[in-house]
């Protein structure tokens, strides 16, 4: 746990001028076996100091490892954030005054959840499921499983007398199961597990995971003997995992407003139908559904209070993503969206959970619904553009042939453009499911979770002919 | 420059001593050591403005112990000693715990040596001064572009590499890097963003005067407006060099390195000294070239990189592997197994790279996930144009391409006289023929 350094600096020096002052330590666990072999055994941290000034709207921002009690250092940095601030201002002469004021508050959240993990914890774990694996399906042509935490626990102090602490854990488990098929060709498979919590408590034993790992093995032996799918625009059940990528990818960039600002598809687009009106998008903050979100924000690193920000509703674009300046150029409230992912990062706008809410339909009754088309089941890595055109790879999925599941489908993607697909859904199942393994790029990367229930659409398929 | 072991700044020697001194200490067998310090210094321009200076010191440690060949290694950012011990004791304790692999171990005795380049005070107010000039000429030549990012930087570090065989190399650079993110508008309608990054010496030289950032910056404002097509159909893909650099990396992991060769996955893991690609193609892994400023002198590993060529005239010469990854499989270490790619030979000028195509399209980046195993890969052709008729035509988008690393490598039948180069890579255009390329 970060001890409280910044509390004395401010009692002795106190601000002067707009600052936010931030001590942080991430702590990453990783544990690779490959075949067996333990190809990664790491641990690390990484704990420093940053402070961010704005003088007359130039942002001067400083960092330095070796955050503790020695006040000078932390008046150090400061002082660099200052005198950047300085030479920025001395250029640019914008003369803004400073962003309004926060009410003061002073917040801890999920301190609780600080329970150290030792590494041979997450050894023992991965070992156990190598080898099950190995007993259980001798004739993989590769598995490989990995283990991940990511702790993030930050101090913010702000001269408009924010004080926040926060620790945000994560944890997760990687299957990766590769066989061959009938041509000799590897066909692989990969399944994630895990998300928020410290990594006792997600994964108190291996044998728990066992019963995914038979289900994972059973959809691998489909794929190997599955078919391509067909090229072209296809009616396509999605699947949360999918839908979720698409919210956050397609969707949750072009929103974001210093994307807006650039010249992404979101700014003539707001107040205007973007999706069918069974499609409402939102990102979240900390709670969703009567449970904590997969990457819970309660205070982002500008200070400001998060809330979740409604960005479709019913099909209508009705809002967008920002900081602090953002919100004051677009006239609208910042909800919280101002995120860093190091010590040594400053703040920018980033999504947190971003989820389609549910709707009504059953996914039995949406596949029932399907003469011909799709139901893809997970997604890899996948991008998306300022127009909104996406692609998303499609490790899993099936066919669907008179409302019924048939063949397995080998890897193929998904393509389009958001706010077209969405356009199309005309049916949105009832249940969400998140994700929470990512992270999103954008200068920093950053956890984020995704969620979405299954939704229904026409969308282009890259397929084989 | 390279010379003789030598460590400017002491407390990396000092820190990179005490540890090996702990690992010896706590009973490791063997144990290594990165050590580095640095200051970046950054201009950044977002939300339409210069909006940032930053600054960040970071002092950096990574370490690896081995115990009986059991594996622990951990990495933190303090030299302070009392880190250091606690440091060492956590990788020990992960040590422990670890199963043991016989292909582990650390860098062989070599001869010490250090490596230079670039000044190590940032000239701020000449970033200042070229982030403007890069703004006032965008705006004037390219009035359509729209720059949702510029960060313009100056990283100056020295790194220290130590193990307990008494291998000492070290590396003390600054450069300064720009890096981007833009698209171009017009009555409401946006482009497919575009990027570009450079990697240089001289933060007086005018961004706008290069040819690769002139080319990226009209192409894309002459994407605002696309067209789409319908089906699909067998053509040529030109791939432009910053493209080219990413399937470059998809082949080195999906074919080469540590991961499809340790699980034995790669297609390509009998195939030294035979053909795999067209006789077209040359490709080199480069740790010194005086046009790559990006290039490492060191792998990660611990040892002194070289240039090795992976691919000459279409027949492959060496893997991409690490000290582990050739242990673990018995094959050789490769001399390079990073990621700076140069690829020569071409001999066809980039006119007639395009002339001699009767349908195809011109693929300014690749938007895909990353490739099977067996080295299959679709994606969305971003930045693209439509060829017909051996001409440059139409803005396109939503179209995608499938197709196999391989294959493609193999159906290149063009290499381009013109080659671009960013500080980390020296690439031509490429033909390749018989891609599958499909519209809405």
């Amino acid at each position: 746990m970060l001890q409280d350094f910044l509390q004395a600096y401010v009692n002795k020096y106190g601000f002067s001028g707009y600052t936010e002052l931030r001590a942080q330590q991430n702590r990453n666990r990783s544990v690779v076996m490959l075949n067996g072999s333990l190809t990664a055994n790491n641990s690390g941290t990484s704990r420093g100091l940053s402070a961010r000034v704005v003088k007359g709207g130039a942002y001067g921002f400083a960092s330095g490892t070796g955050y503790g009690d020695d006040l000078e250092a932390i008046a150090r940095v400061v002082q660099t954030a200052t005198n950047n601030a300085a030479f920025l201002d001395r250029h640019v002469q914008r003369g803004k005054p400073d962003f309004p004021a926060n009410a003061p508050f002073t917040r801890k959240d999920g301190l609780e959840q600080d329970v150290p993990v030792e590494q041979s914890y997450l050894l023992g774990i991965v070992d156990e499921l190598d080898s099950y694996i190995a007993e259980r399906f001798p004739r993989l042509l590769s598995r490989r499983i990995v283990a991940r935490v990511l702790d993030m626990e930050k101090l913010l102090y702000t001269s408009d007398g924010v004080v926040s602490h926060s620790y945000v854990p994560r944890s997760n488990v990687y299957v990766f199961l590769t066989t061959q098929d009938k041509d000799g060709q590897p066909v692989e498979l990969y399944k994630v597990m895990g998300g928020y919590g410290n990594f006792l408590n997600k994964f108190p034993n291996a044998e728990d995971l066992f019963g995914d790992i038979e289900k994972q093995y059973e959809q691998l032996i489909l794929k190997a003997e599955g078919v391509y799918a067909k090229p072209g625009i296809q009616t396509v059940i999605l699947d949360s995992d999918l839908a979720g990528i698409l919210a956050h990818e397609a969707v949750g960039h072009t929103v974001e407003a210093d994307f807006v600002e650039t010249g992404s598809v979101g700014g003539p687009m707001f107040g205007k139908q973007v999706a069918s009106e069974k499609v409402s998008l939102v990102d979240i903050a900390h709670d969703a559904f009567g449970k904590l979100a997969p990457v819970p924000v309660f205070v982002d690193d500008e200070g400001t209070l998060a809330q979740d920000q409604m960005l479709i509703e019913n099909g209508i674009l009705t809002g967008y993503m920002h900081n602090k300046e953002s919100a004051l150029k677009y006239g609208h409230t910042p909800n919280g969206n101002a995120r860093a992912f190091d010590f040594s990062d400053e703040p920018l706008i980033r999504m947190r959970n971003t989820c389609i809410l549910p709707g009504n339909d059953k996914l039995e009754d949406m596949i029932a619904s399907v003469e011909d088309g799709y139901f893809f089941t997970d997604m890899n890595n996948g991008q998306a553009d300022s127009t909104g055109e996406f692609m998303f790879g499609v490790p899993m999925g099936y066919e669907i042939k008179n409302g019924k599941l048939g063949r397995a489908v080998k890897d193929t993607t998904v393509s389009g453009v958001a706010f077209e697909v969405l356009k199309t859904a005309d049916m949105v199942s009832d249940t969400v499911t998140w994700t929470n393994s990512g992270m999103c790029g954008k200068k920093q990367m950053i956890p984020v979770g995704m969620g979405g229930p299954a939704i229904k659409v026409q969308i282009n398929v890259g397929g084989r002919a | 420059m390279k010379q003789g072991f030598e460590v400017k700044d002491k407390a990396l020697f000092d820190a990179a001593e005490l540890i090996l001194a702990e690992i010896k200490a706590i009973g490791a067998d063997e144990g290594e050591t990165w050590v580095s310090r640095s200051a970046l210094t950054e201009v950044y321009y977002e939300l339409g403005k210069v909006s940032m200076v930053r600054t960040v010191f970071s002092d950096n440690v990574s370490l690896k112990l081995l115990k009986d060949k059991r594996k622990g290694s951990t990495t933190f950012n303090s030299f302070a000693p009392e880190d250091i011990r606690l440091a060492v004791q956590e990788a020990w304790q992960a040590a422990q715990s670890a199963a043991p692999d016989e292909a582990e171990g650390i860098a062989e005795l070599q001869e010490n040596l250090s490596f230079s380049a670039g000044e190590e005070k940032p000239d701020l107010d000449a970033m200042y001064r070229q982030l403007e000039q890069l703004l006032k000429d965008v705006r004037q030549d390219f009035p359509k572009i729209s720059f949702d990012s510029i960060g313009i930087e100056h990283q100056f570090g020295e790194k220290l590499y130590a193990n307990t065989n008494g291998v000492r190399l070290s590396d003390r650079r600054g450069l300064y890097q720009l890096s981007n993110m833009f698209m171009a508008k017009e009555d409401g309608k946006t482009s497919s963003f575009n990027y570009f990054a450079t990697v240089y010496e001289n933060p007086a030289a005018r961004v706008c005067e290069e040819n690769r950032v002139r080319r990226l910056l009209d192409e894309t404002q002459r994407q605002i407006v696309t067209e789409q097509f319908a089906g699909s159909f067998e053509g040529d893909v030109v791939i432009t060099p910053g493209c080219l650099e990413t399937i470059l990396y998809y082949v080195t992991d999906t074919y080469l390195g540590d991961g499809a060769l340790i699980s034995g996955t790669s297609p390509w893991k009998d195939k030294i000294g035979r053909q795999v690609a067209s006789p077209l193609i040359n490709i080199e892994l480069v740790a010194e070239h005086p046009e790559l400023p990006g290039a490492s002198p060191l792998s990660g590993d611990g040892y002194v990189a070289e240039n090795m060529p992976l691919i000459e005239q279409g027949v492959l010469k060496n893997f991409s592997l690490s000290r582990y990854g050739a242990a673990k499989t018995g094959l050789p270490r490769s001399r390079n197994n990073g990621s700076t790619y140069v690829l020569g030979g071409g001999d066809t000028p980039l006119e007639e790279v395009i002339a001699g195509i009767e349908k195809g399209i011109l693929m300014g980046r690749f938007s895909g996930g990353s490739p099977s195993p067996a080295g299959d890969l679709s994606g969305v052709a971003k930045n693209s144009f439509l060829i017909e008729n051996g001409q440059i035509t139409k803005p396109l988008s939503e179209v995608m391409i499938s197709g196999n690393l391989g294959n493609m490598l193999r159906d290149t039948v063009a290499v381009s006289l013109e080659r671009e180069c960013s500080g980390y890579w020296l690439l031509p255009w490429i033909r390749v023929k018989g891609v599958t390329i499909s519209g809405k």
